[in-house]
């Protein structure tokens, strides 16, 4: 009796416990009997997505779990294949990353896709996803549209087309009384690398552009001519006085957001932001601003994209390959593409198809049909190349290429500042490559 | 075969007075309820500290470096700058609070209005740091047109001399700023309750000797009783200042984050959740100077706390002239300076999110569009998976707490000295430097990235606190009680649940600041969750584009808000004493 009634009480303080881990184990086993996809979303854009892999389910009669892990993806996957837990599919931004994963030291955290994906794309795009060994290990599901100047209609007759008027115009409407002509998020680093990115495109031939981001990779350095006409361009501009409302150390506290909405908000605090396709869901919710591509600075007329890529991890189900296939089919992210016939009205998509085959005609509205026309006429696309590269130039808040670049930001925003040695010092230090 | 599982034998001592530790479970018992929390802590504290004491001396391979990786984590640069930060924080944050603290417990009064006053001051206590956050970057926003401080000082100075107050040369100040207002309410509570146990007798012989105010506050306050624990306060205050990590990642713009960057940013930079040669060597310098912080703590507490017992006495006496005016308006001054931010906090979330990101929050139309947007983001999901964490590891924690805290009240000699000087070590050991280890053994238990993982991280973080103070809570278990529990129970963990329930108080405050804990928490979140989202890391994900959010992430810190102020404010009485007797003994 004393045994039992011991036990009983035993239990019954353990009980409460095991309860209430239940449902967290369970959540944990559950969740391995579905095919997971691991992505960086949320929001809007992660609903979106849901509604894509809702048609998969409905016609492939699989179920698929979305898990949205925000921008720590990289450690996530990680630690998930530390743990033997790893989903079956992530979705990443950065092709560097996809290719870290191919680590020869270690064993590969992902599998190559299926022969058949690779005749879905254009070759450029294809490239940045193959590995050493000539497999493709990711395909790409979203494209992003990085060369457009955003503008106020109603406040500039015409927008400007090339590099110099970009100048001229900003130099003439550049007053104490402002509004003032641009506005930069300089307080997010990967705007001012933007910036760059599309300068360097523009300096260069897509060989050359190749070869340097292959360089960069390897260790190679930064001193090169388009790089330093791309700075002194970026330091003749940014340091015209009253170009930024509030001024330099005042935009280096404006977040990307903030610098599409002073562009955007009535009144306006500024006429023209440099920022991707992205910016149209802020810009949704405000007044009357229209996107031209990115003011010419040569006789190039490159196109800047960045982009998401489906893998398949190592070790997953062969489910997923069936899931990579179904969102590379031409029609599987129409509700991306056209959010308004599939309940989401009023959301504009900010959706790019990566494949070739996708026309501008089956995007939903005219931003987005214009973006997928200049994507599909460009006969010069670059890929981002910081988002090619990891680590110290890949950057980070307060770290890498972002830092030196807000650091060069700084410097060329106060009044009476020297250009050249600030282009001077910039490059320096981004060849010097702190640990950080 | 008979094996006494959790030994029947106990020895009762009845021979001398009665006093604690005169009645102890067999050894054999005692391992065992000690077992759950050591092998937690074992693994997920102590082997951590270890493995990065290990890392920080050696090469990715295992090789031998000697001292190379900390001549690099150190030449890194900037390096010097971030830890001068860290100690400014240690120095002045403490010297501020708890002077502020001591200068509202010695006028605080016992009036109806004091206590909406108390109220006031101790609430951002219970508030999450991510959401203090939140609300000093909305009032320190850099645009006039949108930040009520800067607004403010627009007003006064002028919009073109306007500081930029989340700018580099500011920012530090501004964070401070918010730290100051988070935690002067818990300096108050201990020191206003230090007070009231001060017998007023002693300030009226001083008085009767002719001593002056100075001298009362001299020779009747601080001399008997408040130095130690103004000591006490102190450190733990400055213990706290990890946590402005949190404040650091809200509140700071990318381009200020180099200017704003203390240890625990630094080595989460260098380290993430894994670990390497440079991040180890820096964790390494923080737990020495850690470690230096708790044993100044234990040699400045060592006195025996006079349990807050029997009605609280009258409050200070008020005086005439200007002694009494200013008695009588600190207090106000105070709260009104600290109803600030939570006004602002309020108010911008009462407005459409495009409102909040255009013109001031005095100056448009109220609207509850930002709750049903913050909603629409899934505040819910976030909100019902942290509340079932919250309370599963509470749960957890505090059986196995229990459990290992009841031997432990019985342990005397160096053996309890050290089992004590530990607990107190793993209650600090700030989880930024471990955070590459504990992540292996998650791995290994194959939970990492998981929910529970993530439970598991916070139930080791809290047991330590929790075994503190319930092991003291034991300690103060009336020897007759503990004889009578024994002579009935027939098991140790009969016995432990009889004392439980002796020891209610000690067990709530557990309890609820444990609750508060895990629910207010973004850096277990950011360097162990999986797909689900915790509250904190909720909360920072919106704030990646602070402006354009502003309007949600305020409704949604609102809504955060409501349940840790409640069970705080249930609660108080129990922390107060909780705390106390977990912090000062």
């Amino acid at each position: 009796v004393t045994v039992r009634r011991r036990t009983l009480l035993r239990a019954s303080l353990a009980a409460p416990v095991a309860a209430a881990t239940v449902p967290l184990l369970t959540a944990g086993c559950a969740a391995e009997r579905v095919t997971q996809v691991a992505v960086v979303w949320s929001d809007t854009e992660l609903a979106l997505f849901e509604a894509v892999i809702a048609a998969y389910q409905r016609e492939r009669r699989r179920r698929v779990e979305v898990i949205s892990v925000g921008n720590n993806i990289d450690g996530f996957l990680r630690s998930r294949h530390r743990a033997g837990t790893s989903p079956d599919v992530a979705i990443l931004s950065s092709p560097g990353n996809v290719l870290s994963y191919l680590d020869p030291a270690g064993e590969a955290l992902i599998e190559p896709m299926r022969p058949d994906i690779r005749r879905r794309y254009a070759r450029d795009w294809n490239e940045l996803l193959t590995g050493r060994d000539g497999e493709l290990y990711g395909a790409w599901v979203k494209a992003a549209h990085k060369s457009l100047l955003w503008y106020r209609r109603d406040r500039l007759g015409r927008p400007p087309g090339t590099w110099a008027e970009l100048l001229d115009l900003v130099r003439e409407r550049a007053t104490p009384a402002g509004p003032a002509p641009l506005a930069v998020g300089a307080a997010d680093g990967w705007v001012l690398t933007d910036w760059l990115e599309n300068l360097i495109a523009a300096h260069t031939s897509p060989d050359q552009y190749k070869q340097f981001a292959t360089d960069l990779a390897a260790g190679g350095s930064w001193n090169q001519p388009a790089v330093v006409a791309s700075l002194t361009m970026l330091a003749e501009l940014w340091g015209v006085p009253y170009a930024l409302p509030g001024g330099g150390s005042r935009a280096l506290l404006t977040q990307f957001d903030e610098s599409v909405i002073q562009v955007a908000a009535d009144p306006p605090r500024a006429l023209m932001a440099v920022e991707g396709d992205f910016a149209a869901s802020v810009i949704r919710d405000f007044g009357p601003v229209a996107a031209v591509p990115f003011p010419a600075a040569t006789d190039r007329r490159p196109l800047l994209v960045g982009g998401d890529a489906a893998v398949v991890l190592a070790g997953a189900d062969p489910a997923a390959h069936d899931l990579v296939d179904w969102l590379t089919r031409p029609d599987s992210f129409g509700p991306w593409m056209r959010p308004g016939e599939f309940g989401y009205p009023g959301t504009r998509g900010g959706y790019l198809s990566p494949l070739a085959e996708v026309g501008p005609a089956e995007y939903g509205d005219d931003f987005s049909r214009q973006r997928a026309a200049e994507l599909a006429s460009t006969t010069d696309l670059r890929f981002d190349l910081t988002d090619r590269l990891s680590g110290f130039a890949g950057g980070g808040d307060g770290v890498g290429s972002w830092k030196v670049l807000q650091d060069f930001f700084a410097e060329v925003t106060t009044p009476g500042a020297d250009g050249p040695a600030a282009v001077a010092r910039a490059v320096a230090a981004l060849d010097r490559r702190g640990d950080r | 075969v008979t094996r006494p599982l959790l030994g029947e034998s106990v020895v009762i001592d009845d021979v001398g007075p009665a006093r604690r530790g005169r009645v102890y479970p067999a050894a054999g018992a005692a391992g065992l309820l000690l077992l759950p929390a050591v092998v937690l802590l074992g693994a997920l504290i102590a082997w951590p500290v270890v493995r990065i004491v290990y890392a920080s001396v050696t090469d990715p391979a295992g090789g031998f470096v000697g001292l190379d990786n900390f001549r690099a984590a150190l030449d890194a640069p900037g390096t010097a700058a971030v830890v001068g930060r860290t100690l400014l924080w240690a120095l002045v944050v403490p010297v501020v609070v708890t002077g502020l603290g001591l200068l509202l417990a010695t006028t605080s009064r016992r009036t109806p209005r004091g206590r909406l006053i108390r109220f006031i001051v101790i609430a951002p206590i219970a508030l999450p740091l991510v959401v203090t956050g939140v609300a000093y970057r909305i009032m320190y926003d850099p645009d006039p047109g949108r930040g009520t401080v800067s607004a403010l000082l627009a007003w006064m100075v002028g919009a073109e001399s306007t500081p930029l107050l989340l700018g580099p040369r500011l920012i530090t100040y501004s964070l401070m700023s918010a730290f100051v207002w988070a935690w002067v309410g818990l300096a108050f509570i201990v020191l206003r309750t230090a007070l009231a146990t001060v017998p007023h007798d002693l300030a009226d012989a001083v008085r009767a000797y002719g001593g002056t105010p100075a001298d009362v506050f001299r020779d009747a306050r601080w001399r008997p009783l408040l130095r130690r624990t103004v000591a006490v306060v102190f450190v733990l205050v400055a213990l706290g200042t990890v946590r402005t990590f949190d404040l650091i990642l809200v509140m700071a713009p990318g381009s200020v984050l180099d200017e704003s960057s203390v240890l625990a940013v630094r080595v989460f930079q260098t380290s993430g959740a894994t670990t390497t040669g440079p991040g180890a060597a820096l964790g390494v310098l923080w737990l020495v100077a850690v470690a230096l912080g708790v044993a100044g703590a234990a040699l400045g507490s060592r006195q025996v706390w006079p349990p807050p017992s029997g009605p609280d006495q009258p409050g200070p006496v008020a005086g005439q002239g200007w002694r009494a005016v200013l008695r009588r308006s600190v207090p106000v001054a105070v709260a009104v300076v600290w109803l600030g931010p939570l006004v602002v906090l309020v108010a911008t979330s009462l407005h459409r999110p495009r409102d909040t990101a255009t013109r001031p929050w005095w100056a448009a139309t109220p609207s509850l569009d930002s709750y049903s947007e913050v909603f629409r983001r899934d505040l819910l999901g976030s909100l019902v998976f942290t509340a079932a964490l919250a309370t599963v590891v509470t749960l957890v924690v505090l059986v196995i707490a229990l459990c290992a805290a009841y031997p432990f009240a019985s342990m005397s000699g160096p053996g309890a000295q050290v089992a004590g000087a530990l607990a107190l070590a793993g209650a600090v050991v700030p989880i930024q430097v471990i955070a590459g280890p504990v992540n292996e053994v998650l791995g290994q238990a194959r939970v990492a990235g998981t929910a529970v993982g993530v439970a598991l991280v916070h139930i080791a973080l809290g047991l330590p606190f929790a075994v503190m103070v319930l092991r003291n809570a034991f300690a103060d278990v009336p020897v007759e009680r503990l004889r009578r529990a024994r002579l009935a129970g027939r098991g140790e963990l009969v016995v432990v649940w009889h004392l439980a329930r002796a020891t209610v108080p000690a067990v709530v405050a557990v309890a609820a600041l444990e609750f508060v804990q895990v629910w207010n928490d973004l850096v277990v979140g950011l360097l162990f969750s999986g797909p689900d989202k915790p509250l904190g890391l909720f909360l920072y994900g919106q704030s990646r584009q602070f402006v354009a959010s502003s309007g949600v992430l305020a409704a949604g810190s609102v809504v955060v808000s409501v349940l840790p102020v409640l069970v705080l404010v249930l609660a108080r009485r129990q922390v107060i004493a909780g705390l106390i007797s977990g912090t000062l003994r």
